[in-house]
This record gives structure tokens, sequence and C-alpha cells, in this order.
């Protein structure tokens, strides 16, 4: 069985030391000797935003490309049949995940979004440039839930059409006040200006996806469906 | 190059209260050369910690009589529209006070969303390392 301290152990093996590695590990608690078959998408997020944190800390270099390859390493393997080979070897099309729900409650929540929307864009296959695209997105929805309705949720769902593009879906959905008319109006001429951000958050992500819809209602909240597409 | 950098390194203090257990108020080191600050991010810039960085760069550059501010986001994998927001503020205090603002070390992926998004670095100058940096406020 590859537990996570010893699938990442591999990666990281050489780039930190193994003392590092094991102060890295201890953080982790119970999680650091999962086996990586048996872990949630919850515990997935837990490990890498914790990962990410420190791989930046004592990585000397390249530290964006460990992570996206601990991200693979512990994605890639939560799917396989058990016994199987392990690697990144990427066995054919990945199968499409069940879809994953993200709280987003408080400001650290916006970064464990975007890390994880990186990371599945990174695992179903969009090119670098989109997956960032797909973290920046995300990062301004979970912005929007924090600063204006204080709880939702971010899902992301992972797509694959009947030519085989893969896509992912992102929901981003909040109880909170909505948006009212007149400041929708404002918002979408790029007239509006927010006291914390720049007013144009919603305009960046329309302009960063292929889909984009907006369901707002005052008084009960506000949805935010949008997909981005691979490359055929 | 001439004389030997001198290199500060300021706003310690954390180091000193750090108790195991407890959250330990978060801060962003300053580190001077010459006449420049200069400041690595690498970390979530939220709410206080932007304004925080704010009010004690434009204190520093009052003190030591910075000519430039040097931001790096090369650690920086995602820049939205409100960390934009925050950098943009950040350049206009600075250049309110005489000083320069300068980005460095944007990724280029970020690059391209920025350009996606159509939001504008107008109130910074941008630099591709920390050298090409420092050179240019040396010519200012």
């Amino acid at each position: 069985m590859k537990t996570v301290e010893k699938e990442v152990g591999a990666i990281l093996a050489g780039t930190i030391s193994s003392i590092t590695q094991r102060s890295i590990f201890n953080r982790l608690g119970g999680l650091a000797t999962t086996p990586i078959q048996q872990l949630t998408a919850a515990d997935r997020a837990t490990i890498l935003s914790e990962l990410e944190n420190s791989v930046r800390l004592f990585a000397r270099s390249n530290s964006s490309q460990l992570i996206a390859s601990i991200a693979k390493a512990l994605s890639a393997e939560s799917g396989a049949s058990p016994g199987g080979a392990g690697g990144a070897g990427g066995a054919g099309p990945a199968v499409l995940a069940a879809p994953k729900k993200l709280p987003i409650e408080q400001e650290k929540d916006i970064a464990t979004a975007r890390l994880e929307a990186w990371s599945e864009a990174v695992r179903i296959g969009l090119s670098k440039f989109a997956s960032v695209k797909v973290a920046t997105a995300v990062s301004e929805l979970a912005r929007n839930i924090v600063f204006y309705a204080g709880k939702g949720t971010v899902e992301l769902r992972s797509l694959k059409d009947d030519r085989g593009v893969v896509g992912l879906q992102i929901v981003a959905t909040d109880q909170g006040p909505g948006i009212p008319a007149a400041k929708l109006d404002e918002i979408w001429a790029g007239t509006y200006k927010s006291q914390r951000g720049m007013g144009k958050g919603l305009v960046a992500v329309k302009k960063l996806v292929d889909e984009f819809q907006l369901d707002t209602r005052p008084g009960v909240g506000t949805t935010v469906t949008c997909i981005f597409r691979g490359e055929r | 190059m001439g004389a030997p950098l001198e290199c500060v390194v300021s706003d310690c203090r954390s180091h000193h209260d750090l108790v195991i257990g407890e959250p330990v108020e978060q801060e962003l080191p300053i580190i001077q050369i010459r006449n420049c600050l200069l400041v690595s991010i690498q970390t979530e810039l939220h709410d206080r910690l932007a304004l925080d960085l704010q009010a004690s760069l434009m204190e520093r550059v009052r003190t030591v009589n910075a000519r430039g501010v040097i931001l790096d986001v090369s650690a920086v994998e995602v820049i939205d529209s409100y960390i934009t927001r925050i950098l943009n503020d950040i350049g206009k205090s600075v250049r309110f006070m005489g000083a320069e603002c300068y980005i460095v070390g944007i990724r280029p992926a970020v690059a391209m969303t920025l350009i996606e998004m159509g939001v504008e670095l107008d109130s910074v100058h941008t630099a591709l390392n920390l050298d090409l940096a420092l050179e240019r406020l040396e010519l200012l």
C-alpha cells in the first residue's frame, strides 16, 4: 500500500532533506500514513494546502512543479484499482471523478478552493495556462462569496463531451444578499467600484471562461455557473 | 558593481514572541537593499496583511528615504483582481511618498490571465526580475 508519506517523500527526495520532510509529515498527523487510495477529496485538499505551504517554504526551486507532481500523485492513485501499477504513467483518459463541493466561509478557504481547482484542472488535462485561469476564476468567485455573502460553496465538476473534449464546470453558490439589478448594470458596464476589491471580479470571470451564467435574486442568493473547456 | 550591497532585515520582532501553539501575528519582512525596500510575497495576501504591509512600507520609505519599493511576486501563482487592487494601492501610496514601486517576477501564465481579465497594473512599474528592477531604480 502506498502511503501519502511514501509517495510524497519520493517526489521531495533530493529537494527537501529527510529531517525537514519528517516535520512536514508530522504536521499532517494521521493523514501522512494513510494509503493514498483511501483518501477522500477533503483529505486531499487538506494535505495539498499543508504541503503547498511547506514546499514553498523549504524547496529552493521549482516549488510549483513539485506541488503539481504531488497533486497528480495524490489524485492519480485514488481512482485506480487497488494493486494496480503505481506511478504517473497516465493510463488512458482519466475517469471523471465525482463533483467536489468546497465550503467557502473564510479567507483561507479561498486559497484552498483555488488550489483544489488548479489541481483538478491539471488532473483532467487542461493546459498549464488554462489551469491558472481556472484557479483565478475560482479565486474571484470564492472571494465574492466571502466578501459579500459570508459563506457559500464552490463546486467543481469534471466534464467530457461526446467528442472527448474535457472541461471543468464551476458552480459558486451562496445564500447571500444577491445583487440588485441597478448594481448589476454598473458591474457589466465596468463602472462599479467596490470598497474592498476592484469591482471587476465578475467581469473578469466572464472574460476568462467559455460559458458563463449568473443567477442572482436579491434576498435569496447568487449562483454563478461557468465552464472551461480544454483544447481539442 | 561598486560598494558591497548593504542588507538590513527589519521587522523581525515576531521571531521573539514566537510561542509554539499560539498564532503569531503575521507580518511580511521588509528587506532594505541600499535605498530600496524589498518584500517577497510568499503568502496569501488578505485584507489585514495587505493594509499592514502598505502602512509599514510607507513608514519605512519615509524613515530610510527609500527611492524605490520592490515587491517580488515570483512565488505567487494566482493574481486575481483583488490582489491587483492591493498591488495598485501600494504602488499609489508609495508614489505619493515620492518613491517608485516595482513588481517583479510575474509568471507568464499570471500575466496572460491578467490580460484576459482586462485588469490593469497601472500604478506600479514591472520588471522581469529583481536585478533589472534595481538597475532601473539606480538609473532614476
